[in-house]
């Protein structure tokens, strides 16, 4: 039993990972949290939705995934084009962005409730055998499924960040943009990249979410403020400690869920992140994103 | 008038009510809370609980649920604002959410998702919103221009330079943010009054960001520009009424077009709507001080002619 539930909480962690990811990943180059993130990531469950919809036999998972992900590419792009980047060309103060990203996150939640309305949709029915034993755990084949996608993901991204060469122009523009762009990195485009792969991750866990709960307009909402509870345990801006947190917060909500109920586990979570913050308000990861003069 | 415009001056007065509440705490001191509706929930939920339990008048128990309103707000602010601005606002959500968690799971007490109801009628709430909201803009309007303003609009500008200055930053932020709860535990409470039903979900950070975005729409740096923008687009979605787009009214696109009126304002006019200006009643005494010298003049002249 413990087993099953420490499982699906790891399975559940995986996605906030990648969702934790993808609002870190801004921020660590633009110093403000992304809010448009939630919405985004809305906006790509019902395009995964209505793109399965639409065929008779249910395309196979990937091409849904791969869909997606372009598909909050673009979203990404057209927010960028129409909101970031006049902040960025004036050289508004960071609160800019943030008022931006909040106005877009409710502008696109409003959007999917004017045109679909309230009412939630459910997936299809992925796979034949819903459920296999190991150890006498009773794990589903869903959340296995979502675990192998998100760890793959992760591991790509790690990579990207880690050894390609964009990877490094990225981290060095989140340490300093200016000196970035004294280095000979286009910090512009730096920047823009990083908006795309936010919208590729956006698409990805909108896709798996939309699988795993049902498909609502403020699905991406309510899944943002776990993400964001993580990015903030592990230290924002940094992805590492984003995804241990992720991973942390899921069982954690789990065992919550299962113990005392899914009605009070907001509460648990924030007095989790409070408590942190006391304690150790760098972060897991120690990266301190403070002020200097 | 009929009822329907009271209540729409009511809702008016409620929003600007709790616009002046985040103008103190984001315009002066750059602050950005996204879970000022959790205050509001605290403040009128604790006010008409207690007096449909005790059994006393709403207005005693409301100093009780404004207080109380305050104390959580010292008892969240205590960790959060030593730190960068970002987990402050962060932080704020993650409270929202609590409390309106806390909401539905004491469904016994507050009724949970149908929504509270035991609420007492007061006559004549329009001219109490009028009256509150009066006061609550004259104060706010005294408090920027006091030395406590410009600490914050000091500490807003540069938190470091501010603290070189000797300002004990946390403090000022402690008690901004504690005046800003109250303000928003007043404007809940009215709310309560008005609509006579509390309902967990008004209180959620959409609620929140609606206010952040009327302050920016009028200008972070203008209580006029605040107040007018609060005032003028919680109306304006009620003149589009009859209108109809796509078959809805455009009632249901309300929300959508707050947020392509904020876009286009960040867009083009960043400082918001009125900028930096402030509504002043200089003119009006130059007009007067130039009435009374001509006045004067004429009478000299009168002498010397006689």
């Amino acid at each position: 039993m413990n087993l099953q539930l420490i499982f699906n909480g790891i399975s559940l962690g995986a996605v906030y990972a990648l969702i934790a990811v993808g609002f870190a990943i801004v921020f660590s180059i633009l110093k403000f949290s992304n809010f448009a993130h939630g919405g985004m990531i809305s906006a790509c469950t019902y395009i995964a939705y209505f793109f399965q919809a639409s065929f008779a036999k249910t395309p196979p998972l990937w091409v849904t995934i791969v869909v997606t992900s372009i598909a909050g590419l673009f979203i990404a792009l057209i927010l960028d084009t129409i909101g970031y980047r006049s902040v960025r060309r004036k050289n508004s103060p960071n609160i800019y962005y943030f008022v931006t990203s909040i106005t877009f996150a409710i502008l696109i939640e409003q959007i999917l409730t004017v045109f679909f309305g309230k009412t939630s949709y459910g997936f299809p029915a992925m796979f034949e055998k819903k459920s296999f034993e190991v150890l006498g755990a009773n794990i589903s084949t869903l959340d296995f499924v979502i675990l192998l996608i998100s760890i793959a993901i992760l591991i790509v991204l790690m990579l990207v960040i880690e050894k390609t060469k964009l990877g490094l122009a990225i981290r060095a523009v989140s340490i300093d943009s200016k000196t970035g762009r004294l280095m000979g990195i286009n910090s512009g485009s730096v920047i823009i990249f990083t908006f795309a792969l936010a919208g590729i991750l956006a698409g990805i866990s909108g896709t798996l979410l939309g699988m795993k709960y049902s498909v609502y307009p403020g699905l991406g909402g309510s899944m943002l403020v776990k993400g964001v509870i993580a990015s903030t345990i592990g230290g924002l801006g940094s992805m590492s400690g984003a995804i241990i947190a992720a991973l942390l917060l899921g069982v954690i909500e789990m065992l919550s869920v299962y113990n005392l109920g899914s009605s009070v586990t907001p509460v648990i979570l924030f007095g989790i992140m409070l408590l942190f913050l006391f304690i150790r308000p760098q972060g897991i990861s120690g990266k301190y994103a403070q002020d200097k003069v | 008038m009929s009822s329907y415009q009271i209540s729409l001056i009511i809702q008016a007065c409620i929003s600007v009510i709790s616009i002046t509440g985040i103008f103190a705490l984001t315009g002066l001191a750059g602050m950005f809370s996204l879970g000022q509706a959790a205050y509001m929930a605290i403040g009128s939920y604790t006010t008409f609980i207690l007096a449909n339990r005790l059994g006393i008048p709403f207005w005693f128990t409301a100093i009780i649920g404004i207080g109380f309103s305050a104390l959580i707000a010292f008892i969240a602010a205590l960790p959060t604002v030593r730190l960068r601005k970002d987990y402050f606002s962060l932080i704020t959500i993650g409270l929202g959410q609590a409390i309106i968690a806390l909401l539905i799971t004491f469904s016994k007490v507050t009724n949970g998702a149908q929504g509270f109801t035991k609420i007492p009628k007061v006559k004549n709430l329009v001219w109490i919103a009028l009256v509150i909201t009066i006061i609550m803009v004259i104060i706010i309007r005294n408090l920027k221009y006091s030395r406590f303003g410009r600490m914050c609009i000091a500490l807003k500008n540069d938190e470091l330079a501010a603290k070189s200055f000797a300002i004990n930053v946390y403090r000022l932020k402690i008690t901004i943010y504690i005046l800003a709860s109250i303000i928003a535990s007043i404007s809940g409470i009215l709310i309560g009054l008005q609509s006579r039903v509390l309902l967990p979900e008004t209180f959620g950070w959409t609620a929140s960001s609606e206010q952040e975005i009327f302050l920016f729409f009028g200008g972070t740096n203008s209580l006029t520009g605040a107040v007018v923008s609060a005032f003028s687009l919680k109306i304006l979605p009620e003149l589009l009424r009859n209108v109809t787009l796509f078959g809805q009214s455009m009632q249901e696109y309300r929300t959508i077009l707050y947020c392509i009126l904020i876009i286009l304002v960040l867009n083009f006019r960043t400082a918001g709507l009125f900028g930096e200006y402030e509504l002043n009643f200089n003119f009006l005494k130059k007009g007067f001080h130039k009435l009374k010298s001509k006045k004067s003049a004429k009478k000299n002249n009168g002498r010397e002619d006689s």
